[in-house]
């Protein structure tokens, strides 16, 4: 390798990574600013916020390693089980802080009052359906990591494992991003 | 040997087959599928109860009954409640965690195909998504509620 090529693969490199280091700086900062609003319940929405964006990160991250994957290519199945982990702890967090701010969307003079009397239709539709496909990533990552390490000695070998792994992750992050993008509309409407 | 003879010596095409016995770097995928029905059992109790609590007040407490172990459950004022949601999630827990307790010791030893399963979990998880859409499933519910008397 020339020294001009050596240069120029390492820019791109430290380019590349200061992209998604930047990106996700200000992904976080979406919510993480949350906990400067001037609401009471600025630590629900902020806490809610950062892990929906964090399992939403993950997700995404975790379904570009599912096409090599389905492919047959050889991938490394055990960052693969860490990764799918971190992602289950994640959506779990997400529901669980979601449960936390939940109330006060239902709480007197809270978002859904607001919602109802302008626009209910956001209410009866979106979140109705929203507050219940949220709750599918966690158990469809929680099936998926059992699957990666009570197949793990079989895994490589097996294509409809692989298969069968590619359609959680890619389900989990379907329901995960229709969920992550209904709370942003709701929180624009109305803000807690 | 005339078609018929040909057709008899032909095994029939199994999809579950029986109990296999565990041999060494075998690993049947009965486990896969119960790890993933279950959670979309889960799913259609989650529907389920949802639908019923929305039918009459006593029956949304009774759904909430189920949910008043989870902080947050009940409460006024603008601090609010989750309300019968606590409810639904719990029955849609108990469901999920024993079905996949339950399938798991009943199909941990029996290789089933997973390629005739995929097309089933996916269907069923298109028709429970589609069952949280009120526009689309509220007349079936309406109906169905008339119809049991519960409304």
């Amino acid at each position: 390798m020339t020294e001009e090529s050596f240069f120029y693969g390492h820019i791109s490199k430290y380019l590349a990574r200061t992209q998604a280091g930047l990106a996700l700086t200000l992904l976080i900062a979406l919510s993480g600013l949350d906990f400067f609003f001037p609401t009471n319940y600025s630590l629900q929405a902020g806490v809610h916020g950062i892990s929906a964006i964090a399992a939403v990160v993950f997700s995404t991250l975790l379904t570009h390693r599912i096409y090599p994957l389905i492919r047959g290519i050889h991938i490394n199945f055990d960052s693969l089980r860490h990764w799918v982990m971190i992602a289950t702890v994640l959506n779990f967090l997400g529901a669980v802080s979601g449960n936390w701010i939940y109330s006060r969307y239902r709480g007197q003079d809270g978002p859904r009052d607001w919602i109802l009397a302008n626009v209910p239709n956001f209410h009866n539709i979106l979140m109705e359906y929203k507050e219940f496909v949220s709750l599918f990533p966690f158990p469809l990552m929680l099936a998926t990591s059992f699957i990666l390490f009570y197949y793990r000695t079989v895994i490589p070998e097996r294509r409809d494992l692989t298969l069968f792994v590619g359609i959680m992750i890619f389900l989990a992050w379907f329901f995960l991003a229709m969920g992550f993008v209904a709370g942003l509309v709701l929180a624009k409407l109305r803000f807690v | 040997m005339t078609a018929n003879e040909e057709k008899m010596t032909q095994p029939e095409p199994v999809l579950v087959s029986p109990k296999v016995p565990l041999q060494e770097g075998i690993v049947p995928s009965g486990a896969l599928v119960a790890a993933t029905l279950a959670p979309v059992l889960g799913f259609f109790t989650l529907m389920l109860s949802h639908h019923i609590s929305r039918l009459s007040k006593s029956l949304d407490q009774l759904v909430h009954a189920y949910g008043h172990w989870i902080p947050g459950s009940l409460g006024s004022g603008p601090d609010g409640s989750i309300g019968s949601y606590t409810g639904k999630e719990t029955l849609a827990l108990a469901v999920w965690f024993i079905s996949w307790a339950v399938f798991h010791g009943l199909w941990r030893k029996q290789e089933l195909s997973i390629l005739t399963w995929i097309p089933w979990f996916l269907g069923a998880l298109l028709l429970v998504t589609l069952g949280f859409l009120h526009p689309l499933v509220d007349p079936i519910v309406l109906f169905l509620g008339s119809r049991l008397g519960l409304i």
